[in-house]
């Protein structure tokens, strides 16, 4: 039964390779492009009920490298739905090969799933890494050019968080997180820490497409397949969001050491991302900065570094991982600018009413997962007493929700073109019924996150709690 | 198990019982939203039942108000109905439901106008099940807001009406439906940002375990932060009711939204503002409403002020009758600046008032710009006898906002003043001269579309139809009802109501309660 706990990963790389392999040497017949898509979401929502299953034992594994704890529990069940959820509302014929279309997600889901796993800054790393890898090869099947960008900048990103782990290590002796935490308790904050800890910060606002560091990372994603995007957007960002959190956790006997940044690129990326999302009108670009703004509240409440704002991160964490990695492959091909979704809730309207609770749901609009995230974090912050940061997030907020109606007029109010005229550009999803399917449980989802919160919110506390944050 | 824990409270509950009576009032026509939203509906083929449903819904609503209300029990100061569920209580959320007195003044105008609200939008023949499903989803977040006894519901529902409101006006409104739209939605929004931050700090200051109001507004706080927690509460209302001079979204949101969104916004949405600082600074911050109450005062005289100047100097009836549905919600805030019993009873009945008066006026004007083919005031002139129905509801409108004797507001402007006499009396003093000014306005107003020499320049009108009379008469109907019979009729001859408890009775429960911090001492009774 112990090793029960990792059967999910099991299942995960299994299919993801079988999936690969299989695509490489031939393996599935014509026809399995029908059949490939439910087979793989449905394995990963089995992954998501062993995951919830057995996931609640309290283990360890590999010499204690990976540990099987609340917030891993939670991350992971966050992964599994996020990939399950993506693989079925996505919009198949609009991605440039199902077989690593159906793997990569696979993957970056088994990164994440290493990195709320790990208990020391290697696993993290590794976790990271794969995560950001998979996401460059979906991308380079469209655009290589920019999956090269892509490669280049997670160099530097990756380069900034070795640093900083490096520092860490040498400057605790450790690479265990738990036993860094032991040996930071009796240092003081320095300079000389904080200034390892500020590359640290900027290599994973990189990987996780924070602003001012999101123009690669996002560009880069708007660039790819539907899929792609939401892998650039969504799981990437949850990757290296799950590793800033544990990063968070080791270092939170001094929070000096990290606070200001953690502030400074919250409020930075906040405010940005609705006047972004306000500045552009297409969708996808709209979702990728939507997403950049909620990104900001949860790092937000990682700045204020007790168990209650680190759970509230976690907790908006799952809400920012379902609708960023979902929203665009819901969009589907429909993503050529505004007049592509002109009328969209008219012929497509369940993958519209996706769209539009992602939307919203980034936004922080009531009262959808996102909102009750963000209120959650607003909590944390004025108990923090950190009302300059509440000001500018909520001002952010309210950008970010006139940008999500704006879009919601396009897809509602909006007439369709005419058949005759749509042309390529205009081209609409393909629906299909696990698309119909993929499509209905992610509304579900993001309606019913926040509204039968309790055990969401109380599994986050606990996984905050698994930390060690007081 | 802590799921199904509920408190349940049944006071106020007697032949209809019912432990979830408010969540159904909200979550009913949430589903109905949902229910019309997915209904396959081929090329319009099934408007007329989206209509009906949405309709039905919210007749069904209003029955079940109306019992509520014949059994809301007018002596108790407590909150009556409640409902009490943990639901993070990690965060000390509650999904906390109850009503006193202004609640459910509250609650009953509501109610009427969304009654009001589907009728007037019978004639909507675009993307009708959008429509009827933002409308329903509109007023359900009105409802949620009334009843939320924790702060966070509050916020979920005053944020929430945000965005069907805004995307009804960018939808069907007017020729500069995107500018109020995005007026609607910048203001609303740093409103209930400003709210946010105000119950995050009451939050942060009660200790953070909860947001309870009954908690939060137990705890002895000090002056100081008492007086930030309402600085920012009176922002966001002052956003929302409107209040000079955060009234820059209501000219453009009134004048452009279609009819219904239009009496929904000035008639329920809005009057959430005043509601807001009576819940929250009046009964829960009473240094800080000593304090500001000169603050208010001085608003309110600007508000009515400014809405009579502005009325008189429109050129276009639709602008007219948005100025002037920003009288009553200063008059509100006129009585609750009184801090005293009597300006905060004449406040609660002046939401109710002055939410039917402000949803006549603005959609009468509304009807009539619609009816006669323009909105110029340049055009509009001599309309009484060729719109006789209107011209009659226009008049019961104007009647309303000056507080003529027989309509409810005259009750209401009468208890205002009187209490704000004695406390405010140069915020009293300025609020009359503002409302002599509106006085002006409006016989000028009246005077010119109905009553002037007929314009042969002018576009053919015809009168209101089925419906719009309808919608204008619950309004007016409503308000000659209770400035009729304000205790309620009683069989001849008895004391027993006939079938209305009698609405100043009613909803005069839990004011006391919320006036208790402003009662003056007695003299020589001993402390």
């Amino acid at each position: 039964m112990r090793y029960a706990v990792l059967v999910p990963e099991a299942i995960v790389v299994a299919t993801a390779i079988g999936i690969l392999l299989g695509g490489r040497f031939g393996w599935f017949p014509r026809g399995s492009r029908a059949y490939l898509p439910p087979a793989a979401a449905l394995l990963v929502l089995v992954a998501f009920g062993v995951e919830l299953w057995a996931g609640a034992s309290l283990t360890s594994y590999f010499g204690g490298a990976l540990v099987q704890d609340r917030f891993a529990l939670f991350a992971k069940a966050a992964v599994l739905l996020t990939a399950g959820l993506a693989l079925a509302a996505a919009d198949w014929p609009s991605e440039d090969s199902m077989h690593i279309g159906l793997a990569m997600p696979l993957l970056a889901a088994f990164g994440v799933m290493v990195a709320s796993s790990a208990a020391d800054v290697l696993g993290l790393w590794a976790g990271l890494e794969l995560a950001a890898a998979a996401a460059v090869v979906l991308v380079s099947l469209r655009r290589p050019d920019l999956a090269l960008r892509l490669l280049l900048v997670g160099g530097v990103a990756s380069g900034l968080v070795l640093f900083g782990f490096a520092f860490l290590y040498a400057t605790t002796g450790n690479a265990d997180l738990v036993a860094m935490r032991d040996v930071l308790v009796s240092r003081a904050p320095t300079i000389a820490l904080a200034l390892p800890v500020l590359l640290l910060a900027a290599g994973l606002a990189i990987r996780a497409g924070l602003a001012p560091f999101h123009v690669a990372g996002l560009t880069v994603g708007l660039g790819a397949s539907p899929l792609g995007a939401g892998l650039v957007m969504g799981l990437t960002a949850l990757a290296a969001t799950a590793v800033a959190i544990k990063v968070v956790a080791a270092l939170s006997p001094i929070p000096a050491a990290y606070t200001l940044w953690a502030e400074v690129i919250a409020g930075f990326a906040i405010v940005a991302g609705g006047a972004g999302a306000l500045a552009v009108r297409s969708p996808r670009p709209r979702l990728a900065y939507l997403a950049v703004g909620q990104l900001g509240w949860i790092a937000a409440g990682l700045a204020t570094h007790f168990r209650s704002g680190i759970a509230a991160s976690l907790f908006l964490l799952g809400a920012f991982a379902i609708a960023a990695t979902c929203g665009p492959a819901l969009l589907g091909r429909a993503d050529a600018g505004e007049p592509a979704i002109a009328g969209l809730g008219a012929v497509r309207p369940l993958r519209t009413a996706g769209v539009a609770l992602a939307m919203l749901s980034l936004a922080g609009a009531p009262p959808l997962a996102g909102f009750f995230g963000e209120l959650a974090v607003a909590a944390a912050l004025a108990q923090n007493g950190s009302f300059v940061l509440l000001g500018l997030a909520l001002l952010g907020s309210v950008m970010s929700i006139a940008a999500a109606v704006g879009t919601l007029r396009v897809l509602y109010m909006q007439s369709p073109p005419e058949e005759s005229r749509r042309g390529a550009a205009a081209a609409l999803p393909v629906v299909t019924a696990l698309s119909t399917a993929g499509a209905t449980v992610f509304c579900l989802v993001i309606a019913a996150y926040g509204l039968l919160g309790n055990p969401i919110f109380g599994l986050a506390d606990q996984g905050a709690e698994a930390l060690g944050l007081r | 198990m802590t799921l199904i824990a509920i408190t349940t409270q049944t006071v106020g509950a007697g032949i209809f019982s019912s432990a979830f009576l408010l969540s159904l009032l909200i979550w009913v026509p949430v589903v109905a939203a949902i229910a019309i939203g997915l209904m396959p509906n081929p090329r319009g083929r099934y408007d007329t039942l989206v209509k009906q449903i949405a309709f039905f819904t919210n007749l069904g609503t209003m029955f079940i108000l109306f019992i509520a209300y014949n059994q809301f029990e007018n002596f108790l100061p407590t909150m009556q109905y409640e409902e009490k569920l943990p639901w993070l209580p990690a965060i000390g959320v509650t999904y906390h439901l109850g009503v006193d007195g202004p609640g459910i003044a509250m609650l009953m105008l509501s109610g009427l106008v969304g009654i009001a609200a589907m009728l007037a939008s019978l004639g909507v023949r675009e993307r009708v099940r959008s429509h009827f499903a933002l409308l329903l989803l509109a007023e359900s977040s009105i409802t949620g807001a009334i009843v939320a006894r924790d702060m966070f519901v509050l916020v979920l529902f005053w944020g929430a009406s945000i965005v069907p409101l805004a995307l009804l006006i960018l939808g069907w409104g007017g020729p500069r439906r995107a500018a109020a739209s995005w007026r609607l939605i910048g203001y609303w929004g740093l409103g209930t940002a400003a709210l946010l931050v105000g119950v995050l700090a009451l939050y942060a200051a009660t200790g953070g375990r909860t947001f309870d109001m009954d908690t939060l507004f137990q705890t002895r706080l000090s002056s100081r932060i008492q007086l930030g927690v309402s600085v920012a509460v009176i922002v966001a209302a002052a956003t929302r009711l409107p209040l000079f001079p955060l009234h820059g979204w209501l000219r453009d949101a009134l004048a452009e939204a279609p009819p219904g969104v239009t009496i929904v916004i000035a008639g329920a949405a809005s009057r959430l503002g005043a509601f807001l600082i009576l819940r929250v600074v009046i009964g829960g911050e009473p240094a800080a409403a000593h304090l500001l109450s000169p603050v208010l005062a001085a608003l309110a005289a600007l508000t009515v002020g400014y809405a009579g100047l502005a009325a008189l100097r429109s050129l276009d009836l639709r602008h007219a009758g948005a100025y002037l549905a920003m009288v009553p919600g200063g008059l509100t805030v006129l009585g609750i600046a009184a801090v005293s019993p009597l300006g905060i009873a004449g406040s609660v009945l002046s939401l109710f008032t002055g939410g039917l008066a402000a949803a006549l006026i603005a959609g009468v004007c509304a009807t009539v710009s619609e009816r006669a083919q323009t909105r110029s005031l340049r055009l509009l002139s001599g309309l009484a006898p060729r719109m006789p129905n209107l011209a009659w509801l226009m008049t019961l409108g104007a009647f309303a906002l000056l507080g003529v004797p027989v309509l409810a507001s005259f009750s209401a402007q009468v208890m205002t003043f009187f209490g704000a006499m004695k406390n405010q009396p140069v915020g009293g003093f300025a609020v009359a001269a503002g409302l002599a000014v509106v006085a002006v306005a409006l016989a000028v107003l009246v005077g010119r579309v109905l009553f002037g020499a007929p314009n042969p320049d002018a576009p053919g009108v015809s009168d209101s139809s089925l419906g719009e009379t309808w919608y204008l008469g619950i309004l007016a109907g409503a308000l000659l009802w209770v400035g009729v019979f304000p205790g309620g009729p009683k069989i001849p001859g008895t004391d027993t109501p006939l079938f209305d408890p009698g609405f100043i009775l009613q909803t005069s429960a839990g004011v006391s309660d919320l006036a208790s911090s402003y009662t003056l001492p007695i003299p020589g009774a001993s402390p």
